[in-house]
């Protein structure tokens, strides 16, 4: 489902070089969860960008579904992380001058697809799904931090991805919140059958993976 | 999509409020200075053009021995009993001569126009020829001169169509010249020299006969000079080749106004188009700090899948709006100034001899549609660079918003 080959990520700045990541191999099954672990500054941001189409990879390949993402077109790229990967940040990411439904419609909307009605419509049942029933009309800054994280996540759902990629999703949040959204996570991986690369810190949560990616100066710790 | 994205853009000029406005202000005055600069320019162009034509020639020649009165509008030669062939500056064809335009004038008594002892002049004039006394018609009858038609100087009222008498004979009142300030002027009738032959008989009932009234001669001739000519260059050509003329040259501070003038407006051009520039450098400068500072939001845009044509769409939209509202602000700005200054305008171009015309309407709304689209254009231009330049990079790279 997903494959990196000789995936390598480096930096370059005025400073010198920096390896961010190094000719890594990985493999995920379709609809598997896999963690991400590794200490700070190991890599793990700079391989999920590359996985997630947001940042082109300084050699090796990703290959999602059979589609190798870093050959395709700008656009043609952009259309496929539209409608096929869902992507959660480390930080919080939701356009402020748009209410959350808004915000949760955008890469539908951005793909053209559907009718804008229902399009609405399941923006709002995401939302729902999320426990915000009834902050769809509310503006990012008039939710809380782990409010607009489960904002990101419906965003991130709407257009029935293939891939959910979720770095950090809960990085900044306290322990409850963060047992909240990793349960909406998991359902989504479990429920949906959505293919789960999610990078965390905290290793019980990484224990519920099928599988542990552990990487440390941007190569694979076995 | 169309709606949400535009809906993004607006939000995003809202969510910054004061530096909008401030952005809208600064296009709104370049716009309004393209405007009212572009209008009052071509205006007074326009104005000058009638203006200029109508001061008349630049020389005249005249009788050796005929007494000259000059005016500041060469208007009319002066009437004296000294008369020279019609067609001898023809004859000549002097390459420093531009146009030459006949004139006869007769200086009568008891012609009955106006009350019984006044002095009127009577000039005749080449209707083909002539390029300064047509050009003072203020109003006219919907036809062609023809013969037994006067033209009344702008002193005397008969209304237009009405039958005047002159010397008993009937003559037909055919249009009215123009204020020139000088009096002869404005009590004079003027007709075709035809006419004026026509008159000889009746005229000379009444005292000694007048040689001007017999035909092919004239009292003098105005004179426009060749493109390219000087006044010194054709004085000294006239006097060289014809005999028994004196040349009679007019006002050179018209000229020097005319030159002036033009000077001046290069120089309002050349100001505008420094303020337009200034304006653009602005925006671009303004824009590409907004890009920068909306990288963040831009990753975000291109990382949940809009293309590179839609980000870009996104800003050019924003930029658009503001500066298109800039621009059809800078409009009715324009309009309230030259509103407030029509008066002053008006009053010191009448000084200098040209009489103030707007200009037509098309015209105006015309230099409106372009100061607003010219806007648009800056803000289209301003934010292409930097919004360009920031979709191509890594979404990642934007959303970390790293330099
Ligand atoms: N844009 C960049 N320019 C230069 N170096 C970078 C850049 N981005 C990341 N790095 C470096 O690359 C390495 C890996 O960074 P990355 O963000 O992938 O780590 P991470 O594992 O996600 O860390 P964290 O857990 O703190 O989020 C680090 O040494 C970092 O300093
Ligand atoms: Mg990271």
């Amino acid at each position: 489902m997903l494959a990196c080959r000789q995936l390598s990520k480096t930096y370059r700045t005025e400073r010198g070089d920096v390896d961010a990541v190094v000719e890594l191999d990985l493999e995920v099954e379709a609809g598997c969860y896999a963690a991400i672990i590794g200490r700070s500054g190991s890599g793990k941001s700079s391989l999920m960008a590359m996985i997630g189409g947001l940042s082109r990879p300084s050699g090796g390949t990703v290959t999602i579904d059979g589609t190798d993402i870093w050959r395709l077109g700008d656009d043609a790229l952009a259309r496929f992380r539209n409608g096929r990967i869902g992507f959660v940040f480390q930080f919080a990411s939701l356009l402020p001058t748009l209410r959350l439904v808004d915000n949760v419609a955008l890469p539908a909307m951005l793909g053209g697809a559907r009718s804008s009605a229902s399009t609405y419509d399941k923006a709002s049942a995401l939302l729902a799904r999320m426990g915000l029933r009834d902050r769809v009309d509310a503006y990012p800054s008039e939710v809380s931090a782990g409010e607009q994280r489960r904002a990101a996540i419906a965003r991130a759902l709407i257009n029935d991805p293939v891939l959910l990629l979720a770095d950090e999703p809960t990085s900044d949040l306290d322990e409850q919140t963060e047992i909240e959204i990793m349960d909406e996570l998991m359902g989504v991986n479990r429920e949906l059958g959505t293919t789960l690369v999610l990078v965390t810190h905290n290793l019980a949560l990484a224990e519920q993976a099928e599988q542990i990616v552990h990487i440390a100066n941007g190569v694979l710790v076995a | 999509m169309r709606g949400l994205l535009a809906n993004l853009a607006l939000q995003n000029l809202g969510r910054r409020k004061a530096r909008t406005l401030l952005l809208i202000a600064a296009v709104a005055v370049g716009s309004g200075a393209l405007f009212a600069g572009a209008t009052l320019m071509s205006s007074i162009e326009r104005s000058m053009a009638v203006g200029f034509t109508r001061m008349g020639a630049d020389l005249m020649v005249v009788p050796d021995g005929a007494l000259t009165n000059i005016t500041a509008a060469l208007l009319t030669v002066e009437p004296t009993d000294l008369v020279l062939d019609a067609d001898l500056v023809d004859k000549a064809s002097l390459t420093s001569v531009g146009r030459s335009a006949p004139q006869k004038i007769a200086r009568v008594e008891h012609s009955g126009i106006g009350s019984h002892h006044d002095s009127v002049d009577l000039i005749g004039f080449d209707p083909a020829r002539d390029f300064t006394i047509q050009p003072w018609l203020v109003e006219k009858l919907n036809r062609g001169l023809q013969a037994g038609d006067v033209i009344l100087g702008a002193g005397r009222d008969a209304p237009l169509g009405s039958q005047l008498l002159i010397f008993g004979k009937p003559h037909v009142v055919y249009g009215r010249l123009g204020r020139t300030g000088v009096g002869t002027h404005e009590r004079g009738v003027f007709m075709a020299s035809a006419t004026l032959e026509a008159l000889a008989g009746a005229i000379q009932g009444y005292g000694k006969p007048m040689p001007v009234l017999q035909p092919g001669k004239v009292t003098g001739f105005l004179i426009e000079l060749a493109p390219g000519a000087t006044s010194l260059q054709a004085r000294f050509a006239i006097l060289s080749t014809l005999q028994g003329v004196k040349v009679v040259s007019g006002d050179t501070t018209l000229s020097g106004i005319r030159q002036g003038l033009t000077s001046l407006l290069d120089g309002i051009l050349v100001l505008m188009i420094v303020m337009l520039a200034s304006t653009a450098l602005m925006v671009s400068v303004l824009f590409s700090a907004i890009v920068t500072e909306r990288r963040g939001e831009l990753g975000l845009l291109k990382a949940i899948g809009a293309r590179r044509a839609q980000v870009l769409g996104m800003m050019m939209v924003e930029a658009m709006l503001a500066t298109g509202i800039g621009g059809a602000l800078g409009v009715a700005l324009g309009v309230l100034v030259m509103r407030l200054y029509e008066r002053s305008l008006v009053y010191n171009l009448d000084r200098l001899g040209v009489p103030f015309v707007w200009d037509d309407l098309a015209r105006t709304v015309a230099f409106a549609a372009g100061a607003v689209v010219l806007s648009v254009l800056v803000g289209a231009l301003g934010v292409l660079y930097p919004a360009w330049r920031a979709s191509r990079r890594d979404a990642y790279d934007l959303v970390r918003g790293e330099a």
